[in-house]
């Protein structure tokens, strides 16, 4: 219901209390949000961010989550415990521990600041899911396809990789949307220089008198995220999800 | 599993082969592979996201927990003081603040488990439709942003909100809005939180089998009997690793308490950020997180045991 709500109030041109349904409605305030150069360059600013972090968590974590699935070294189960630990941090608390440092380091109110403080959340979900399905690669159809004469790395771009495909792309977006909708760190380290768009958003709901701003964006960004998500469902909906966090 | 189709004759033959490029090409097994080259190899690839972690995590967590115990004077020497928590700890508002959000997270996790623990239970046992259905509507905050959850939150049960349009249109006039009380942030964290919790008692409920219920039931225990005797042990596990996971998580929460609770007293999420970007007094938030990190630490302890104890890994 409250979701309907937002949708509504996306689509209402008018809506006064005490009616059940907007009283008039209308794609209006689609074209005028869309016009706020405010909203287009947050846009911009959270796309770039989210795309950078995405890629970046990525080329760090990947690697180490193939190491943590199929190698065995000294460590592996502690420095793998290590990364599940992250969560034992209060998130916020941690977060402005970040900030005051970059604050003299000069880090804050730069795009890589904000980088570098989301890259932070994102580390866990990249690692173990990932892991997770390393470990699931059947380790037969591997030897089968060394036997018919195909190198590790053929085997690996053409066995390994598109069998954990799935679990990695669940991770990538996961990370992608929630790193777009990430708050706290984009606004510590940010703000007021660098607006992303939850913050945008936040200033349109909470400040704004016109409630459509904010229902038009809720509608607008989180439709494509929506669907996109549904895609990892089954990632998102299984133990090894749960387990990540020590289900 | 496509595995499962291979025949085994090939699988024999591929096996043989493998043997034969083993003895005769000298090819380089894993097994030969020097325990230091191995160890070095793996080392070397887990070695970036453990240079982010130390570099992003330790370190300036380390730098600001130490800087809330210095004072720089104005000839540039550097005392160490108590100073900011003595303020935290008798400055009334910080203490409310701080009493706010213990009350926040407990009721919170109370509703939580409340919620979510029958929920589990139910889907375990169940494999209708319905609790496809339910399974669905438990998970579906988890695709939902948390700003998007206050928005909609904000424009259902707001003071003429939709909520309270729909109640009076039925006739029922006694609806006064949660939104901006202490109850505001308690129904959008619950609502934001639920998914995973949900997730990590499902997981944890597949360790009670439907063999050891019907044997208690055959023997006459009853449901509650069930409960105490046979889920509730099994899945102590989960539940402490739900307890240590929410506090953490909802003792820090920011957008949530931020958007639908009130200005004052706040939770400490929002008196950081406020401390931190309008007030600018960084040391004196950072202060506040030690305070936060404290509390937590006992819950963190907790998670971390309950990771030691997994096999899995």
């Amino acid at each position: 219901m409250p979701i309907a709500t937002v949708f509504l109030w996306a689509f209402a041109e008018q809506w006064y209390y005490p009616a059940l349904l907007p009283t008039d409605w209308g794609l209006r305030y689609w074209h005028t949000t869309l016009a706020r150069a405010d909203v287009l360059s947050a846009l911009r600013l959270s796309l770039a961010l989210s795309v950078t972090v995405t890629l970046l968590s990525a080329v760090i974590c990947l690697p180490a989550a193939y190491a943590f699935a199929r190698m065995e070294f000294v460590g592996r189960r502690t420095f793998m415990m290590s990364f599940l630990a992250i969560n034992a941090f209060p998130r916020f608390g941690l977060i402005v521990m970040i900030a005051t440092l970059f604050l003299s380091l000069r880090l804050v109110g730069t795009f890589w600041g904000i980088v570098l403080v989301q890259l932070l959340n994102t580390m866990l979900i990249m690692i173990w899911l990932p892991s997770a399905a390393f470990r699931g690669v059947d380790r037969r159809l591997e030897e089968a396809a060394r036997d018919v004469g195909a190198g590790p790395i053929r085997t690996f771009v053409r066995i390994t990789i598109p069998q954990a495909a799935p679990a990695i792309g669940a991770a990538m977006l996961l990370t992608f949307v929630s790193t777009f909708y990430e708050t706290e760190g984009a606004w510590l380290v940010g703000a007021p220089k660098l607006r992303t768009m939850p913050m945008v958003m936040l200033q349109m709901i909470t400040g704004q008198i016109v409630v459509q701003y904010g229902a038009v964006l809720s509608v607008l960004l989180w439709v494509p995220s929506f669907i996109a998500l549904l895609f990892a469902r089954r990632v998102l909906a299984s133990n090894q999800f749960a387990k990540g966090f020590g289900a | 599993m496509a595995s499962g189709k291979l025949p085994s004759t090939t699988a024999g033959i591929a096996t043989s082969r493998r043997a034969w490029r083993a003895t005769n090409r000298g090819a380089p097994a894993l097994g030969r592979e020097s325990a230091f080259a191995r160890n070095l190899r793996g080392l070397l690839l887990i070695g970036p996201p453990l240079v982010v972690m130390a570099s992003l995590l330790l370190y300036p967590a380390g730098v600001s927990i130490v800087r809330t115990f210095q004072e720089t004077d104005a000839d540039g020497s550097v005392s160490w003081t108590l100073a900011r928590y003595h303020r935290f700890f008798t400055d009334p508002y910080s203490v409310a603040n701080y009493l706010r959000t213990v009350w926040t997270t407990a009721v919170t996790l109370a509703l939580l488990v409340a919620v979510c623990l029958p929920i589990a239970i139910y889907l375990h046992f169940t494999r209708s439709r319905l609790a496809a259905v339910v399974q669905a509507l438990a998970l579906f905050p988890m695709f939902v942003p948390g700003i998007i959850v206050a928005y909609a939150l904000i424009r259902y049960i707001g003071p003429n909100g939709l909520m309270q349009t729909l109640l009076e249109t039925i006739g029922l006039t006694f609806y006064k809005s949660p939104y901006l009380t202490p109850w505001g942030p308690v129904i959008g964290l619950v609502w934001d939180h639920m998914p995973l919790t949900l997730l990590i008692l499902t997981a944890g409920m597949a360790k009670v089998s439907q063999e050891a219920i019907e044997a208690a039931r055959d023997v006459g225990a009853g449901y509650i009997t069930i409960f105490w005797r046979i889920i509730l042990p099994l899945i102590s596990d989960s539940l402490l690793v739900v307890v240590a996971l929410n506090v953490i998580s909802l003792f820090g929460s920011f957008v949530i308490p931020y958007m639908l609770g009130p200005a004052s007293p706040e939770m400490m999420g929002p008196y950081m950020l406020r401390t931190f970007a309008e007030v600018r007094e960084p040391d004196f938030a950072a202060a506040q997180a030690v305070v936060t990190f404290l509390t937590c630490s006992v819950f963190g302890i907790l998670y971390v045991v309950m990771l030691t104890k997994r096999q899995d890994m």
